[in-house]
């Protein structure tokens, strides 16, 4: 009797530990989608800072959740007929290879003990990646510029139709080398860190490349779930997945990013976004503190890396809300 | 000569894929809680998030189709997770197969490289 207690509690638990990693992957994929960070993103710094999941294992469930979410929505992105399949593919032979060397690089730091190091980059990326997507909701179509010889050796016109603009919108490509060159270092940091590194993605497609918005962050989308199949892959034989950690947060990330789309559609009002931002830069700047503190070099106590993440968060966040603000109001009076 | 969508095509695949191994993960974790244990390790083991020691380094790549045959629960996960790894691989397979089709033969290479890279990662790495 008391043997069948006992067993039923211990099922209890396990079931219970389930959820709560099936909880975070939902705030995560919540949070990612809202926004455009990906699941990845937060999901690493939840598991490694409040739930005790060893940094490695964390960047692995991350990893897969990844491409579950790349799947699930490049689905729906593809039949819209928005992203550039065929630019996509010609960017993987900078990211799959980039993903290889960064899934090593990381496996020779774990090897060196020196993973306090992947505390830190994953912190700095992550603030650094909040910029470009705070700046990206201020303009949709790129600026001409004439084709160059990539732009027709690399075949990069295309066209889509617009449903806002309710036009068709016709692109083309330029400067591919230099596209590839930024998509080697997102692979790298998607196999390094376990993430999509869509940020950088949409870096090398926008800025290095010209093409629109939409294309960008559709074909990008799509992008991550390769680069992290390679990375997954590599991840797996070096034993950095925990399967049920792994399965747990796939479901959670794949349910709450479903429900992010969906209520950042609904979202009328787009300031509530901020909130959202600014948890994140808490969580990059506990990721940066965490860091500091596993490297022994400077002693702080949990207490103050969370004081320190909150007061730098609450300040960063404050300077891109209104520098944001004075940009728009000053190209409403222009 | 084209004579099916390949976006439509790219959309069903992970649209499936993902479907699929959702079904296996889900398949193979209540499995995991009937039965209490699996390859050795119990419920309690595999279930501990907090240290490494039932991880992928456990698991057999050789072994999860006789595994999932099997029914055990872990290497039915390890189905699903590896179902979920090869969904996007599957995309460049079918546009491989477009570009061919198009003799766009540079993209032929382009996408010839990126599976040589996808099946290093898996088998030879």
């Amino acid at each position: 009797m008391i043997l069948i207690f006992q067993t039923m509690l211990g099922l209890l638990g396990v079931l219970i530990n389930f959820i709560s990693i099936v909880v975070a992957g939902l705030l995560a994929g919540l949070l990612g989608s809202l926004t455009g960070l990906g699941g990845g993103t937060v999901l690493v710094p939840l598991l490694s800072l409040f739930y005790g999941v060893p940094i490695i294992l964390a960047t692995g469930a991350s990893l897969i959740s990844t491409i579950a979410t790349s799947a699930g929505s490049a689905s729906a992105y593809t039949k819209q007929k928005i992203a550039n399949i065929k630019i996509g593919i010609g960017l993987e032979m900078a990211t799959t290879t980039g993903a290889i060397v960064g899934s090593f690089t990381l496996y020779f730091i774990d090897r060196a003990n020196l993973l306090w190091v992947i505390f830190i980059a994953f912190g700095s990326v992550l603030l650094f990646s909040m910029i470009p997507t705070i700046k990206r909701s201020m303009s949709e179509l790129p600026k001409h510029i004439p084709p160059d010889w990539t732009t027709r050796v690399f075949q990069l016109s295309g066209s889509y139709y617009d449903s806002r603009l309710r036009k068709t919108v016709e692109y083309h490509g330029v400067r591919w080398y230099y596209g590839e060159i930024v998509m080697f270092f997102a692979g790298f940091i998607s196999g390094l860190l376990g993430i999509g590194s869509g940020a950088l993605k949409v870096m090398g497609m926008d800025w290095a490349m010209n093409l629109p918005m939409k294309v960008t962050t559709t074909t990008s989308n799509f992008m991550i779930g390769i680069t992290a199949a390679t990375g997954s892959s590599i991840y797996w034989r070096l034993g950095y997945i925990q399967p049920f950690l792994a399965s747990a947060t796939a479901i959670g990330v794949v349910l709450g990013s479903y429900f992010g789309a969906k209520l950042l559609m609904r979202l009328t009002n787009k300031e509530i976004r901020w909130v959202f931002f600014a948890i994140l830069s808490f969580l990059g700047w506990d990721m940066v503190f965490r860091g500091i503190a596993y490297s022994n070099i400077v002693i702080i106590s949990i207490f103050l890396q969370t004081t320190y993440a909150i007061l730098l968060s609450v300040t960063m966040i404050a300077i891109a809300f209104y520098w944001i603000k004075g940009v728009r109001k000053h190209e409403r009076l222009g | 000569m084209k004579d099916w969508d390949r976006d439509h095509v790219t959309s069903i695949i992970l649209r499936v894929g993902v479907i699929g191994s959702l079904f296996f993960i889900i398949f193979g974790l209540v499995l995991l809680f009937v039965k209490g244990h699996a390859d050795g390790y119990s419920l309690s083991q595999i279930s501990t998030i907090t240290s490494n020691k039932v991880t992928s380094g456990v698991l057999n790549l050789g072994d999860i189709i006789s595994g999932s045959i099997a029914l055990n629960p872990l290497y039915l996960i390890a189905l699903g997770l590896w179902i979920l790894i090869f969904t996007p691989v599957s995309v460049v397979f079918v546009a491989l197969i477009e570009f061919i089709q198009e003799k766009n033969y540079s993209y032929v290479l382009m996408s010839l490289y990126v599976l040589c890279i996808l099946l290093i990662a898996i088998i030879v790495l």
